[in-house]
C-alpha cells in the first residue's frame, strides 16, 4: 500500500444548469482523505453535501451539469475521465451507499443475484463462485441465515435488512474507499447503532477509507476522526472531529451544534435557533454565504467571502471574518 | 407525591386491531395513561410499535377495538356522528409530513380558516382577523403570504401553517404525531421553541410522538416508552431518561446518538429487531430480545408498578432507580 493519500479533492466545483440560471450546488471544494480514515461531512439540506459526495466519485447527470476541479482517488483523476473509465473504479476503488435502503434495491430481483451481479460483471466470477462469495458477503454484514436469505426478494426483508443488503453490495469489489450518505436516515434508533458499528467494524477489518455524509451531528460525533461543515455548498470549517465540537470557530458551527436537542438536556430547555432560512444558490450574496443570519456580521462579511484559514490546532481551518474566540467550549454551552 | 388534578385525558386499555390477509394485528394492545391539563405527554417507541396508531385511535382517525378515550369527562370511543365531530374539536393533530399535509392548490389563509367553515362558526371581517392572528402567531406575514399557495412554501414554513390551522377550533389537545422528524435542525429547533410558546399562550395539553429521543425529552414533562403495541415505562421525562427502570428503555437510550464526542459510547446494543406483532411473544412482549428475561417473562405478562413517584413500570426484574438529581415536580404549570 503506498502511503499517498488515499483521496484528493481540489477546488472541486459542480454547477448544475436550470432554467434559472447556473446553480452552484458545489462552489470550490478542497480536502484529503487518508487511508483507513472515516471523515464525516455534515450540512444541512441544500448544503451541497449529497451532490458534493457524488462528485467525487464521479457520479453526475451526462447534460446540464459543469463539473471543474478536481477529484483524484488513488490516482486515478474523475474529473474529466469517460464513463467508461469511470466504471473501472465503481466497486473496486470507490462504492457508494445510498439513503433510502427501500428504493435503492431491485424490488423485484432477488437479493442474491443483486450481489452477484457486481461480482460477476466487476470481477468476471462465474456463477458458483458469485453465488458463495455473496452468501459470505450477506454473512459479513451480519445477516441470518444468509444461504436461505440469498433467494429473498427486497420486499421480505426490514428497512435495517435492506441496508445490510446494500452495504453488502458496496463491498462486493472490496473498495478502497465507502461512501455512505445518511445511511441510517430513516431506520430506528436500534437498527441505527447496529448499522454505524457493523460499518466501523467493517472499516477496520477491510481497511478502507469511509466517507460518512449525514446532517445528523450525533452520528459523526464518535464516529469520524476529522468533520467538514458545510454551507451553500462551501466548506465552512473543517478539523479533527473534537476540535470542530469543542473549539470550533464558525458562526455557523456553533449555531448548528446549539440547536440540535440532546438527550442529556433538562425537559422544556430552551434552543438556540438560526434566524432566517438557507441561502437560495441561484443568487448567493457576495459575501459570506451565512452573513445574513449570523449575529457576528459586520459590512465585511456582507462584501467580501472570506476564505478558509488556519486556526490554532493543526489540520483546523475556518472561513469567518469574525471568528470566535479560541477555545470557546461552545459545544455544550 | 400523587396527582390530584384531573387528568384532561384519560385512556384506558385502548386496543387497535387491523386485519390483514386474514391476520389480526394488534397494533395498539391495552395501552393505559392519563393527560393533564397543560402538560406535554412524549410518547417514543421504534417504527411498528403503535405510537402513531394509539394518536389516530385517540381522534378516532382509526376505529379503537376496545378500550375507553375520555377527554374533558366524556368518551369520545363510543361518540358517533354529530357528536363525536363536535367532541373533536376539542383536540386537533398535527402530521409528519408538512408538504403533503397541506393542499397545494389550496391558499394559506383558507388552509388555515378550514376549521372555522367547515363549523360556519365565523365569517367576512372576523374570519379574516382570526386568520391574521393566527398566521401571525406562527410567524408566517398574513399580509405578504396569505393568499400564496400552500406549495410555494418550504417544509418548516408548512409546519407553521398547519400549526395555525390546528389552533383555529382553540382546541384543548393537540396531538402532534413526529411533527418535527422531516426538518433540518436548524428548522427544527424554531418550530420547537414556537410549539414551546404557543402551549403556554394557549394552555394547550400534548401529545407529542417522536421516535427522536432529544426531541421528546425537550419537549415534554413525562414521556411513555411504547414497545409492539405496549407502554413498557411511563415517568417524568427527567428521571426517566436519567434512570430507567425498564431494559427496553435503557437499551434505546444507549443507542441514541448525543452530538458529543465525549459522550459514552455504549458497548452493548440490542440485538435483532422487533418481533412480528401478528405473532408477538407471549408474557412480556420484549422477552425474546431482553438478556435479562426468565421463564416467569414468557409465563406472566408484566403489570405496570409504581418504581418511583409517578413512574411506571412494566417489568419483571426493573432495574434499580438511581436518583442523583432532586426529582422535579411531574407536571407543571
Amino acid at each position: 500500500m503506498s502511503d499517498e493519500k488515499l483521496l484528493v479533492v481540489t477546488d472541486l466545483k459542480t454547477t448544475f444548469d436550470t432554467a434559472n440560471g447556473p446553480l452552484p450546488a458545489v462552489g470550490g471544494v478542497s480536502f484529503d482523505l487518508e487511508r483507513n480514515e472515516t471523515l464525516g461531512i455534515v450540512g444541512e439540506s441544500g448544503s451541497g453535501k449529497t451532490v458534493l459526495s457524488r462528485t467525487i466519485m464521479g457520479l453526475q447527470p451526462r447534460t446540464k451539469v459543469s463539473v471543474t476541479g478536481s477529484s483524484v482517488i488513488d490516482g486515478f483523476e474523475v474529473v474529466g475521465a469517460s464513463e467508461n473509465d469511470k466504471r473501472k473504479i465503481w466497486g473496486t476503488e470507490v462504492a457508494m451507499i445510498f439513503q433510502d435502503p427501500m428504493t435503492s434495491l431491485n424490488p423485484v430481483m432477488r437479493i442474491g443475484k443483486q450481489i452477484d451481479e457486481a461480482l460477476r460483471v466487476r470481477l468476471g466470477m462465474d456463477k458458483a463462485a458469485a453465488k458463495a462469495r455473496a452468501i459470505e458477503l450477506l454473512e459479513l454484514v451480519g445477516i441470518p441465515s444468509p444461504q436461505e436469505r440469498y433467494n429473498a426478494y427486497p420486499g421480505m426483508l426490514s428497512g435495517g435488512m435492506r441496508q445490510r443488503v446494500v452495504i453488502a453490495i458496496a463491498l462486493a469489489c472490496s473498495p478502497k474507499l465507502l461512501m455512505a450518505d445518511e445511511p441510517t436516515t430513516g431506520l430506528d434508533v436500534t437498527i441505527q447503532a447496529q448499522i454505524l458499528n457493523l460499518l466501523d467494524e467493517l472499516k477496520d477489518r477491510l481497511k478502507m477509507s469511509v466517507i460518512l455524509v449525514t446532517h445528523d451531528l450525533g452520528v459523526v460525533a464518535t464516529r469520524t476522526s476529522r468533520i467538514i461543515v458545510m454551507y451553500a455548498g462551501r466548506i465552512v470549517e473543517t478539523g479533527n472531529t473534537r476540535d470542530v465540537f469543542y473549539h470550533h470557530r464558525m458562526p455557523y458551527t456553533k449555531a448548528l451544534l446549539e440547536s440540535s436537542p440532546k438527550v442529556s438536556n433538562h425537559s422544556h430547555t430552551r434552543l438556540v435557533t438560526i434566524p432566517g432560512r438557507p441561502p437560495n444558490l441561484l443568487s448567493l450574496p457576495d459575501g459570506c454565504a451565512f452573513a445574513p443570519r449570523c449575529s457576528y456580521a459586520t459590512d465585511q462579511c456582507h462584501l467580501v467571502r472570506p476564505e478558509l484559514e488556519p486556526s490554532t490546532e493543526p489540520g483546523h481551518t475556518f472561513a469567518c471574518w469574525n471568528p470566535l474566540p479560541i477555545n470557546v467550549e461552545g459545544a455544550l454551552a | 407525591m400523587s396527582d390530584v388534578r384531573q387528568p384532561l385525558l384519560k385512556v384506558r386499555d385502548l386496543e387497535v386491531t387491523f386485519h390483514a390477509h386474514g391476520h389480526a394485528v394488534s397494533a395498539v394492545a391495552g395501552v393505559s395513561f392519563d393527560i393533564f391539563e397543560g402538560e406535554t405527554l412524549g410518547l417514543v417507541g421504534e417504527s411498528g410499535c403503535g405510537k402513531s396508531t394509539t394518536g389516530k385511535a385517540l381522534m378516532r382517525i382509526v376505529e379503537p377495538s376496545s378500550g375507553t378515550i375520555e377527554l374533558d369527562g366524556t368518551n369520545v370511543a363510543t361518540l358517533s356522528g354529530k357528536v363525536l365531530r363536535a367532541a373533536r374539536t376539542k383536540m386537533q393533530m398535527i402530521f409528519q409530513d408538512p408538504i403533503s399535509s397541506l393542499n397545494p392548490r389550496r391558499r394559506v389563509k383558507d388552509i388555515v380558516a378550514e376549521p372555522l367553515d367547515c363549523w360556519n362558526k365565523v365569517q367576512g371581517d372576523e374570519r379574516a382577523t382570526i386568520v391574521h392572528d393566527l398566521l401571525s402567531k406562527v410567524g408566517i406575514d398574513p399580509v405578504v403570504y396569505g393568499d400564496r399557495y400552500a406549495r410555494q412554501f418550504s417544509g418548516g414554513q408548512c409546519q407553521r401553517i398547519s400549526i395555525a390551522r390546528s389552533l383555529a377550533m382553540r382546541p384543548k389537545l393537540l396531538i402532534c404525531d413526529e411533527m418535527v422528524s422531516a426538518l433540518d435542525v436548524s428548522v427544527q429547533a424554531q418550530i420547537l421553541n414556537l410549539l414551546e410558546d404557543l402551549k403556554a399562550e394557549y394552555g394547550l395539553t400534548l401529545l407529542f410522538i417522536a421516535h427522536d429521543l432529544a426531541v421528546v425529552k425537550n419537549v415534554s414533562d413525562r414521556v411513555a416508552v411504547m414497545y409492539l403495541g405496549k407502554i413498557c415505562e411511563i415517568g417524568p421525562a427527567d428521571t426517566l431518561y436519567e434512570s430507567p427502570a425498564h431494559p427496553y428503555t435503557e437499551f434505546l437510550l444507549g443507542a441514541a446518538l448525543e452530538a458529543d464526542p465525549d459522550s459514552p459510547m455504549h458497548s452493548q446494543t440490542l440485538e435483532g429487531e422487533p418481533p412480528s406483532p401478528m405473532n408477538p411473544p407471549s408474557g412480556c412482549r420484549f422477552r425474546t430480545r431482553c438478556p435479562k428475561a426468565t421463564q416467569k417473562c414468557a409465563d406472566e405478562e408484566p403489570l405496570p408498578q409504581e418504581v418511583a413517584p409517578n413512574h411506571l413500570v412494566s417489568c419483571h426484574y426493573p432495574l434499580t432507580i438511581t436518583h442523583k438529581t432532586p426529582t422535579p415536580t411531574a407536571v407543571d404549570g
